[in-house]
Order: C-alpha cells, then structure tokens, then sequence
C-alpha cells in the first residue's frame, strides 16, 4: 500500500467508516468502459481534481466514494474487504482469490474486457489436440528429457487448479509477467496458459489453443466484497446502485413488444413465455398486449405474433426497467446475511 | 485456523522417537529450515505448490519452509563426503504445509545399501518400534510393492503408448478397465489423411514424412519436442485409436494382479499361481518379496496381521520398490501416521552420478495415539 493509498484509507475510515467504496480500474479502455457502464446506469464518476486524483465521487450519491486503482490491486482489496464494490477482470478474480465464494460475489459480467484463459501449445504438437493429449504427453516428458513439462503463466492458480483436473502432475510452472506467448519460442517453456481475446498473438507465436483448453471465459465483472463492513449507510448506497444498474441492465437486454391480437388466451401467453421468454406486461381488454422479451428473440416473437393473427409488431428500447423487487441487491443481501 | 493450531504442542513423543533412533544406529541429520522450493516442485509436482509456505529473498528463485524431509536429506547426503556410500540418517522437527500449518515429523532414511530387502525391513522395523516407545496404538499396516508392479507391467510387454495410459491411470487410482479403453477417435481434419499416407511407410520414413509436413506448413519446432518425438507419439496415438487396444487376455491379468491382497505370504502365492498361469517371469521380484517378509518377520513383527495389496504403489514415478504405510487401528478416517517406501530412483534426479538405493520412512508423531486431529 503507497503512502497516498494509507492516507486515504486512514482519512476515510476515520471520516466516515460507514460509506460505501466502489473500486474502478484507473486507465486505459477498461477505465473508459467502467465509467460508461455506470453512466449507462445513470451513475456518473467524478474523479477528482485531475487525472492523477485517486479518489472520486458518484454524483448524486451520499456515503459513496468511487477509488481508481489498477484491476490485479481492486482483486486483492475485494478479497481483503478493503472496498465493497470492483470493477474487474474474472480471471484475476479466479486467479488471485483462493476461496472465491467466501470472499466475493460476481455480481454481473458487464459485457467488456473480454478475454479467455487459454492453454496454448506449439502449433508442431500435431499429435497434441486436447488435455487429454497433453496429460499423456506430460507422462512421457520427464522420461525422455529427464525433466518435467514447463508451463510459462502469470495465472499459477489457475494453471494448477485446471492441470489438477485433468491430473496433469508432472510439470513445472515458469512465472511470466509479460509476452508469455514468446517463451515457448525462446526456448524457457513448452507451453503456456494466458489470456487471448483473438488468438492472433498466439498463432503469430506458432502457438494454438488446446480443443478443450479454454480455462476460463473471462470479463470484466462488478464484483462485491463479502469481507468490507457492511454498515447501514453502505448497504443502503449499494441497493442504489444496484437497483440502477439492474434497471438499465433489463432495459438494455429486454425489448417491449406490442401488439393487437384477436383473442389473448391464457395458453397463448403461456406459450410465448416457453417459447420466447416474453413475459406479458400489459393487456388491454380491446386485445393490445404489451410483452416484455429478450432482445434476440424479438424477430422470432415477432413472426409467431404475426402467424397467431397480429396485423403488427412494434418493439421499443427502454431506458429504465426499475423492479421494487432488485435481483442484484437481493443477491448480495442474501450473501450478507449468511446465506 | 486459530494461531495456536499452527504450532504443535507436545514435544514428548519427537524426543522418544529420535531417541530411538540414534540407539539403533541412525545418525541424526537436520537440514535447514528453509529450502529452494523448485527442488520439491520438481519432484513433487507443481500441485505442490498449493501446500507451500514460499517466500523469497530478493535473489534467484523462491524458497519455502521445509514442507518435508525426504529431499532435504537426500541433498545434504549427496553435498556430504559420504555420498554414494552406505548411510543410515535420522530426523526429526517440524514441516510445514499450508491447511496444516506447523506439525512435527520424524523419519530415517537408508542410503547406498546394495541387501535392499534387509534394509526395507529395518527401516519398517525402527520406524513401527520408535512409533511404539513414542506411546503410539495399535497400527494397522498396508504393503506394497511398486518394483513388482514395475516387473509385472515389463512382463506383460504392452505396447509403450498402453504402458504409459496404464501408469498415469493407475495412479490416479482408476481400474485397469478404465485406464486401458481407447482414446475416442477425434475428428480434427489432421488425422485421418496424414494417417493413410504414414500408414505406407516404416517409423524411420514416417518421421521424415512429419518433419516434411511440419516444414511445407510453415511451423517451426517449438517448446522441448523434437518433430521425432512428435511423429513418433502421432504414430502411436493414431494406432490407439485404430488398433484393437491391448488383448482381452492382458486386461483380465491386469484385473486380477491388482486384486490380488491378504497377508504377505498369502499374496505372494496368490502372485505366483497367477504368474505361472499366465506363464510371466515374476521370479526374481517376488523371491525378492519373500526374502523381504522374512527380513520383516525376523524382527518379530507380525506378518499375518499386515496386508498387502497389489494395487497400493501407485506412484510409480516416485517409488521404485516396498511401499507402506501405518495408521492408528481406531481411527481408520485418519492419514496415515507412518507412510515409506524404497526410492531408488530418486537420488540419481538430485544430482548423483548414478542410481543410489535409498529406503526411508516418515513418522507424523501427532497422529500415532489416533485421537489428535
């Protein structure tokens, strides 16, 4: 922890220990997209004085501080209940807190900084198609090189947990902070687990992915420390903010339909639940009904609408969907108080 | 985990143990506290790790509270003037292992002993008598034997793709039915075309026709496996899916050799019947299991109340000949309390010039009474 981090936390604590700290990485495009998925929520960060502030604000919101940190430090604070709420990667989450459910809740993917956690061989393995391959190939190696496989990754719990269950044993792990993809080339592993979004740096490295070698399909989360202090004022904050996010999170994945049938029976509305996911939202005696429906399944509705007798389909985005009932908060209320 | 589970209590039990074996002719040898942590990832997999206390100094690589005895001995053996030659080694102090934090272990190690059978039992013997003085209950032992293991498996002569399913198999403690089934055929384009051309040539064409394949495709050879080796193992790999795997003959010796329990002696003719019926030269190895029982019983322990079991050595790579292990009688739950075995392997992959006979036993004092943790 820097100087400036004690200060702050020593300041905060004793300023108000009961306010509610919601960690966001502090550069770069998953800053940028941190601040825009909470201003998609209506919830906008301010920052402090200058770009070098690490502290911030939510406008609007009382009892809440906003503490802009690197995504591998918001993990550790999540894990030691330093703030209540990150914004960070599932692979750090995974890699860097060993008891993950005792710790935190993943409370949403929020739809960026995707990337998958891959094992990757030298494309020359062609006799090495999946783990079941490497887990033999691994059998064999220190047999014939008087040493085990290596490994070069920066995810070593990932890597054991993953090698562990495919009872891959003998091998060793060469930590790699930086250009993991090249150590194969170089000569200082056999293979390697990292992060890809494309695969095209691997493949560029005459590397490919294992057919069953995809650890983890990892994005950026909003994560909730189980560990923070929870007081009355930061529970309050977060049921806020999540009831926001929630709202705009349906908004963005639902679409409303609307339209006139004939005859609305109850079989109908059953079906187009089954069939769809469309809930009914509204239904005027004059045969209009509103459905509420997932957003890739608005054409298909559409066109069974249309089949069982609609002249038309309008379908609408929606800024809000706000529910007395929150599903996020309910969630990590529940975890709060025990289970 | 409260702090005061972290640290054992009572010293008692150590000291008699240690006590006993310094009368019995072991020289006490205590390696440090802190160890290079590679050497046991190394040997011990990187699994391992997870039970590590690691740390570093700002230099070369990452240290680790001593997390066992076995490997630290044997290096301070091989670093002594004694290398190579006969040497009866004693420890005893404290291990450290994440989950168990701080517990007290004490053991023997015997080097560079050519009458191994002698030796297993001695070892056996001062560990279960030092266990003894030590205020331990009635243990209940379980034998094995990886070097029959390893003989059997050579008799029987698999082919060498089948030999290492087999082994990674067995040591995850699947069947030899579940170990031995083919690999699914995978439809992955590669296989099926480059298989018909290499199925018209020998190994040594084979090969050649690989490293051709893999230089018109552009791929450099990267990552520690010559193109032989690969062609090699895509051969194989591709005759497992093909082949009609290892005979219905071999599976059922397979199935009834790791059946095979009961008390030494009961076992070793039950292993003889079963060689000579399948006409397999098991000769040597078990005359060696024999002289090793009457090594055992000649210490006055009681053989009949022993059992072995076949399928017990399961860490092939790491054991190469007597393994056991003992627990307290009333608490079956429990780890074992004293677990050893013969490694004669090992040493050689520590840095000795050639293989060292070693056989060695660990005693965890806590657990012996069985009504700790």
């Amino acid at each position: 922890m820097t100087a400036l981090d004690a200060a702050t936390k020593t300041r905060a604590d004793s300023r108000n220990a009961d306010r509610l700290i919601v960690a966001v990485p502090s550069k770069g495009r998953l800053q940028e997209n941190a601040f825009a998925f909470f201003a998609r929520a209506g919830l906008e960060l301010q920052q402090g004085r200058g770009a070098r502030d690490y502290r911030g604000v939510i406008a609007g919101l009382d009892n809440v501080e906003a503490a802009f940190l690197s995504a591998s430090e918001i993990t550790g604070r999540l894990a030691r209940g330093e703030v209540h709420f990150g914004v960070t990667g599932e692979d750090l989450v995974r890699e860097e807190i060993s008891d993950v459910r005792q710790r935190v809740e993943l409370l949403a993917p929020l739809g960026f900084g995707s990337a998958n956690v891959v094992v990757a061989v030298p494309q020359a393995w062609i006799d090495v198609r999946d783990m079941a391959d490497l887990a033999d190939v691994a059998g064999g190696f220190r047999a014939r090189h008087g040493r085990g496989l290596r490994v070069a990754t920066k995810y070593v719990n990932t890597t054991r947990r993953f090698f562990a269950a495919h009872a891959i044993s003998d091998y060793r792990i060469v930590e790699s902070s930086g250009a993991t993809e090249g150590a194969p080339a170089a000569g200082s592993a056999d293979l390697i687990v990292d992060i890809t979004t494309t695969g095209a740096t691997l493949s560029a490295n005459a590397l490919k992915i294992l057919d069953d070698g995809v650890i983890l399909r990892s994005q950026a989360n909003l994560v909730a420390s189980l560990a923070a202090p929870w007081g009355e004022q930061a529970r309050e904050a977060a049921r806020i903010i999540l009831s926001r996010i929630a709202a705009e999170e349906e908004a963005r994945t639902t679409r409303e339909l609307r339209t006139r049938l004939g005859e609305v029976t109850d079989k109908l509305l059953r079906k187009a639940e089954a069939k769809f996911g469309a809930t009914l939202r509204e239904r005027n005696g004059n045969g209009s009904v509103t459905f509420a429906a997932p957003a890739n399944k608005v054409a298909s509705l559409a066109d069974w609408l249309i089949a069982h007798g609609a002249q038309t389909v309008t379908s609408g985005k929606l800024d809000y969907v706000f529910r007395a009932d929150n599903e996020l908060w309910g969630r990590l209320a529940a975890r709060l108080d025990g289970d | 985990m409260t702090l005061a589970n972290y640290r054992p209590t009572d010293p008692t039990r150590i000291e008699a143990t240690l006590r006993h074996f310094v009368a019995e002719g072991f020289t006490r040898c205590e390696p440090g506290l802190l160890q290079p942590a590679g050497v046991f990832l190394d040997r011990l997999g990187e699994d391992f790790r997870g039970r590590l206390y690691l740390t570093s100094d700002g230099g070369d690589g990452e240290l680790c509270l001593r997390p066992e005895y076995t490997i630290p001995v044997c290096l301070n053996y091989l670093a002594s003037p004694d290398a190579g030659q006969p040497a009866a080694l004693a420890y005893g102090g404290a291990i450290f292992r994440a989950g168990e934090g701080e517990t007290l272990q004490a053991g023997l190690e015997s080097f560079g002993r050519d009458d191994r059978e002698a030796a297993d039992a001695e070892i056996l013997g001062v560990a279960l008598d030092a266990a003894k003085e030590a205020g331990a209950a009635t243990l209940k032992l379980r034998l094995g034997d990886a070097g029959l293991v390893k003989t059997f498996l050579d008799r029987l002569d698999l082919p060498p793709a089948w030999r290492r399913r087999f082994e990674i198999g067995h040591a995850r403690g699947e069947s030899p039915s579940k170990a031995l089934k083919p690999p699914q055929r995978k439809e992955n384009g590669v296989g099926a075309g480059v298989l018909a051309a290499l199925e018209k040539v020998d190994a040594a064409g084979a090969k050649k026709l690989i490293e051709d394949l893999l230089s018109i495709a552009g791929i450099s050879t990267v990552g520690g496996r010559s193109s032989g080796e690969i062609a090699e193992r895509f051969l194989e790999q591709a005759s497992l899916e093909d082949g009609a795997g290892v005979s219905a003959e071999k599976r059922a010796l397979l199935e009834a050799f790791f059946e095979i329990e009961g008390s030494p002696d009961s076992a070793s003719a039950k292993l003889r019947r079963l060689a000579d019926s399948a006409r397999l030269d098991l000769g040597f190895a078990l005359d060696s299991f024999d002289t090793r029982s009457s090594f055992i019983a000649a210490r006055g322990l009681a053989l009949d109340s022993m059992t072995f079991s076949a399928s017990f050595a399961r860490r092939l790579d790491y054991y190469s000949g007597f393994v056991f292990e003992a627990w307290a009688a009333n608490r079956p739950d429990q780890a074992p309390a004293i677990a050893g075995g013969r490694y004669d392997r090992l040493l050689r992959t520590l840095g000795a010039k050639s293989d060292i006979p070693a056989v060695g036993a660990a005693i965890w004092v806590d657990r012996l009474s069985g009504d700790t943790v």
